[in-house]
């Protein structure tokens, strides 16, 4: 028997799993304090409450995120690329090309049948094509994150977004609004506008199918489909846990896989 | 011993700078590469590459630039708008690329509002994009409207002996760092990325004839030196725009995951490469060498030349991966890692390529997580 | 890019829908109405070039021919050559060469498609170009990277040493797509002797590769003809700068885009010269009359375009001056620069004149020519340097009795946005307003429609132009 965690503390939010034999004991994902030691600290909690067990019982742990460096508990540290990759190819076996879209930077990572890292590349740094972006704009609208997934289906007639700038794109949104176009109108241009911009990155990687996606933003059901059809293939729902949890997922498949490898804490 | 090459690589009012306008001497501050050093060397005018650290803020930068530029030459006339290249006699500015070559306006303009910062000798130094026989013949007629410049300038007489003897000067220099590069390409490592760009890097500031002493000293040095056993370390190339900070190189090798065995930089050795014919006319002689091997990408429809002396440079020191940066807005050096990477991918090559802001490492957590993520898949 | 762009060939795609606009005002007017309703995208942007009657069809139907030859050049047995909007293509249709010229087609794109060119934009991305190259290429370019165009026989460009960021396009299309290269490299000066002697060297060493590249002996002949017919053409454009003088100018906010448009296309072929012929004629008559071009019929302002023009969204820019009484006084485009034009005190180093007495003559005055097409011959050295961008502005504006500068240009071009701020602030000395637009020619991802509109109204309102 192995129980093992990952811990995956990012700008936005933190996220833990626990596993055991293969299995996601428990899982937590809570928002990113200022301090990222803090959050790991009360992530690990959350997902240990959850699995019913202490951190003793944990034997080894990797640790990921912007915030990697600062969590004592663990046994070492892993580049989210990877963890990303392990922990899409666990969710979704089949996958090769992996589109993460997570608060503040967005991946398309390509993998190998093992889910080893063969090709990524991220985004620069501003917010454009990022899930802040979605936030920015649906607090702009006055919705929720998960009403705005769902604006894309609605329409028939999405507007087109000039800018993916995040300052200028707010200005448009708010003309909009005033010039009297539909909440779902807007907002499903946003999901396209923001698919669009990830599409370019998914590509330079050179997409292999099958596809899936990861982070956040994956539980957008506009972006996810307009994405679809935008680099013309089937995107593979993650279904086996939340999208949003396949960072620390991955860290916990690596710890697994050292303590199989006779690594121990 | 490396103490004096970091003192000079890692600031801008560096040691052999103050103490050569101690002695009285003359600096002449240049932006790129593509000006022959030797002529200074010759005028006993101490030649300075401008550079960007230590840049705090940008905003006389952000008045004359806009906003679509690289941040290199904003931050050099940020410094220079704070007064911290009053130490320079003359500059000259060339077209190395669009956004280098407007510091010419925006360095005289920013002038009218912060007095004292453009010298005397402010001269623009009009360097030809192709190597065929008048555009060879237009850069001898540059170099020599320059020589006459400084001549006048500078009280000076710039001989054809002089620069022949220059020339000899800094091919000692250049075959030393022949040695240090001959040296990184084995597989015994003796020296570090950090260390050896550190090296190259004080060479843009320091007097040549100090500079080749120190690095006489170091060569030797060096070939004493034990290599450690078994050295498990990826062997990394880093490539690409400009790079005059050297806590780049530190960053990727950072935890001693790697080291750098060779790197084509813009500040780097690449420009030091051939010696420089000793016998021949001495205009021509630097005309041939400065342009004619076509190593920056301004050098338009070279790409087959500089792929293949890349993979050259590959092959002999046995790289593992390559780290292809660009500066954002190099759209030159930002297009050809593009090519580099479909090539070099192509032959099996593992390389990484990035775009970050120049400055003292604005971005170094972007920066770590991507190298970090390519050593996990150069390790696998 | 999407999969179905990839079903459809760029440039027919581009030549049936040229060769259909074409020949949507040859029917009766009734006719051509009751089509405009099955067009609602194309509408836009048809109807502004037929509501100027013969002039603005015959513009329809060069772009027509233009695609046409592309799309067939390879059957006629003659070879396609990639270029620059700034190199004159004289010297091609001389040789047997059908210019794919990027920029004339990414404009083509911008102001047709709803979507702009974004896919061909992000593509030449995908394949390695930085996001940051000029939109100008990269708008068309895409196409040609992913195979959707005629085959590229060889590149050819003239802006190292002018823009940075096009000749690095043009030198990466060649590289990526493995075919041959000549880059034509102006110096930063312009006239004196040296410079000259340069422009000629580079010249005639590229003649000798477009012989090579396409087995051909340059014809002198044809040349000379081409030559000649440039002649007429430069007089005739000379003749509509003067009505443009006019207060208010009888010339239409479109026509400036025909002028340069046409030339870059065809300069020195028959066609050209019927369409200016038709144009001179209709703003002759305006005038005559004393009538503004603009649609309102009454001009409040004119504003003159320091460097290019703003094509994306259906030129909507264009209707946004008109619709103000904005009069478009032209741009770096628009003049020819050649010897005797009514603007050139002080700035005769920058003229050309066609001199065909001999061949020597012929080949120097190309050359000459050609280094002073737009862009390359102003934006080459130092923006305060004789004959250059300020100087050149300054003429301009006086010559045309301009109220108000606007710069507009794309993020992609180091080139003007290293010195655009401290020239304004020149401008502004002399008693120009002069506003910096900040969207992008032709992608208009960049700055919104709306901003860009809220901007321009702030500077005319702030400024109390209008």
């Amino acid at each position: 028997m192995s129980r093992v965690a990952g811990c995956d503390v990012g700008s936005l939010t933190s996220k833990a799993v626990i596993m055991e034999n293969n299995k996601i004991l428990g899982w937590s994902i809570i928002k990113s304090k200022s301090d990222p030691e803090e959050s790991a600290n009360s992530a690990m909690q959350t997902a240990l409450e959850k699995a019913g067990c202490t951190l003793d019982s944990i034997q080894y742990c990797v640790g990921t995120g912007y915030g990697r460096d600062r969590i004592s508990f663990i046994n070492e540290t892993k580049s989210e690329i990877a963890c990303h990759g392990m922990g899409a190819k666990w969710l979704v076996p089949s996958a090769r090309t992996i589109i993460d879209i997570g608060g503040q930077d967005c991946k398309a990572i390509r993998i190998d049948k093992d889910g080893v890292v063969e090709k990524f590349i991220t985004n620069d740094k501003c917010a454009s094509g990022t899930g802040r972006f979605l936030e920015v704009m649906a607090k702009v609208l006055d919705i929720g994150l998960d009403e705005l997934g769902d604006m894309t289906e609605k329409t028939e007639t999405p507007i087109t977004f000039a800018s993916m700038c995040t300052v200028w794109a707010q200005a448009d949104i708010i003309k909009y609004i005033n010039s009297g176009y539909s909440v779902e109108d807007i907002g499903a241009g946003i999901n396209a506008a923001m698919a669009k911009r990830v599409a370019m990155l998914a590509n330079t990687v050179k997409i292999e199918n099958d596809v899936c996606m990861t982070g956040g933003v994956a539980k957008n059901k506009g972006v996810v489909s307009t994405l679809e059809k935008v680099l013309g293939v089937r995107i593979r729902r993650v279904r086996k846990a939340d999208p949003q949890i396949a960072g620390a997922l991955g860290a916990a498949l690596i710890s697994q896989s050292k303590i199989n490898n006779g690594g121990s804490k | 011993m490396m103490d004096a090459f970091y003192e000079a690589a890692s600031k801008i009012d560096s040691q052999p700078i103050r103490s050569w306008k101690e002695r009285g001497g003359k600096i002449v501050g240049y932006t790129c590469s593509y000006v022959p050093s030797e002529i200074f060397h010759a005028a006993d005018i101490l030649p300075v590459r401008l550079r960007g650290i230590e840049t705090e803020s940008m905003e006389i930068a952000d008045a004359y630039f806009g906003p679509y530029i690289c941040t290199f030459p904003k931050c050099i006339l940020q410094l220079a708008g704070k007064g911290k290249y009053t130490f320079m006699d003359g500059v000259i500015i060339t077209p190395g690329c669009d956004s280098m070559r407007r510091l010419d306006e925006c360095w005289r303009k920013a002038g009218d509002t912060h007095p004292g910062i453009v010298p005397d000798f402010f001269y623009y130094f009009d360097v030809p994009h192709k190597t065929t026989e008048h555009g060879i013949q237009w850069f001898m007629e540059e170099i020599n409207h320059m020589i006459s410049a400084l001549e006048n300038q500078f009280n000076v007489s710039i001989t054809p002996e002089k620069l022949q003897s220059s020339i000899r000067e800094f091919n000692r220099g250049r075959k030393l760092l022949q040695e240090l590069e001959d040296m990184r390409a084995k597989t015994d490592i003796v020296i570090s990325g950090t260390d050896a760009y550190a090296v190259t890097m004080a060479g843009t500031v320091m007097h040549r004839n100090e500079f080749t002493v120190l690095l006489e000293n170091l060569v030797k040095e060096l070939k004493q030196k034990k290599a450690a056993k078994n050295d498990k370390r990826k062997r990394i190339m880093v490539i690409g725009s400009i790079s005059d900070d050297i806590s780049l190189i530190q960053l990727v090798e950072k935890e001693n995951e790697a080291v750098v065995v060779a790197e084509n930089l813009c500040f780097g050795v690449r420009y030091e490469g051939a010696e420089i014919s000793e016998n021949d006319d001495a205009v021509s002689a630097l005309a041939h060498a400065y342009l004619g091997e076509s190593k920056c990408p301004r050098m338009y429809g070279k790409y087959k030349e500089r792929l293949a002396s890349l993979k050259q440079i590959i092959d002999r020191t046995h790289i593992d991966g390559v780290i292809m940066q660009n500066v954002r807005f190099c759209d030159l050096h930002g297009s050809e890692n593009g090519l580099f990477e479909r090539d070099l991918e192509k032959e099996g090559i593992p390389c990484l390529r990035i775009e970050r802001e120049y400055g003292p490492l604005v971005e170094t957590g972007r920066l770590k997580m991507r190298i970090d993520a390519f050593f996990e898949r150069l390790y696998k | 890019m999407r999969p179905e762009i990839k079903e459809y060939n760029f440039d027919w795609m581009m030549c049936s829908i040229m060769m259909a606009a074409s020949k949507t005002a040859d029917g009766s007017l009734k006719e051509y109405q009751r089509l405009c309703e099955y067009i609602p995208y194309f509408r836009g942007i048809l109807d502004p070039f037929v509501q100027e009657g013969k002039p603005g069809i015959s513009f329809l139907k060069l772009f027509s021919d233009y695609m046409n030859n592309i799309v067939t050049a390879h059957d006629q047995g003659k070879k396609v050559g990639m270029t620059t909007f700034c190199f004159s293509p004289a010297i091609l249709y001389s040789i047997g060469v059908v210019p794919v010229t990027l920029e004339i087609l990414s404009t083509l794109g911008a102001l047709m498609w709803k979507r702009g060119t974004a896919d061909y934009l992000d593509y030449c991305v995908e394949q390695g170009l930085t996001e940051t190259a000029c939109s100008a290429q990269r708008g068309a370019m895409g196409a040609y990277l992913a195979g959707l165009g005629s085959e590229i026989d060889f590149v050819v460009c003239d802006t190292p040493g002018v823009c940075d960021t096009n000749a690095n396009s043009f030198a990466f299309a060649a590289s990526y797509l493995d075919k041959p290269f000549y880059q034509l490299n102006y110096p930063q000066t312009l006239s004196d002797d040296r410079t000259e002697k340069y422009h000629i060297a580079d010249y005639r060493a590229m003649i000798e590769f477009l012989e090579q590249q396409t087995g051909r002996k340059l014809d002198m002949d044809q040349l000379k003809e081409i030559l000649e017919e440039i002649k007429i053409q430069d007089q005739l454009v000379a003749d509509l700068e003067e009505l443009h003088r006019l207060v208010p100018t009888p010339l239409p906010v479109i026509y400036n885009l025909m002028i340069y448009g046409g030339r870059f296309m065809f300069a020195g072929d028959h066609k050209y010269t019927r369409l200016l012929t038709e144009m001179l004629q209709a703003a002759g008559e305006k005038a005559k009359k004393g009538l503004s071009g603009l649609r309102s019929g009454k001009e409040k302002i004119r504003a003159f375009l320091c460097y290019i023009d703003h094509y994306s969204m259906n030129l909507k820019f264009y209707d946004w001056l008109d619709d103000h009484g904005i009069a478009h006084m032209g741009g770096i485009l628009s003049r020819t620069f050649t010897a005797g034009s009514c603007y050139l005190d002080g700035l005769e180093g920058s003229a050309y004149a066609i001199d065909t007495s001999s061949m020597e003559a012929i080949l120097n005055s190309i050359a000459q020519m050609n280094a002073r097409m737009p862009m390359v011959r102003s934006i080459r050295g130092q923006y305060d340097k004789p004959g250059m961008w300020l100087d050149e502005t300054l003429s301009l504006v006086k010559m045309f009795k301009v109220d108000c500068v606007i710069y507009n240009g794309t993020p992609g071009c180091r080139n003007t946005w290293g010195m655009v701020k401290p020239y304004a602030m020149d401008l502004e000395k002399h008693g120009y307003p002069t506003h910096i637009m900040n969207s992008d020619a032709f992608d208009d991802r960049v700055e919104s429609w709306e901003a860009t509109v809220e901007r321009l109204d702030e500077f005319f309102n702030v400024r109390g132009l209008l």
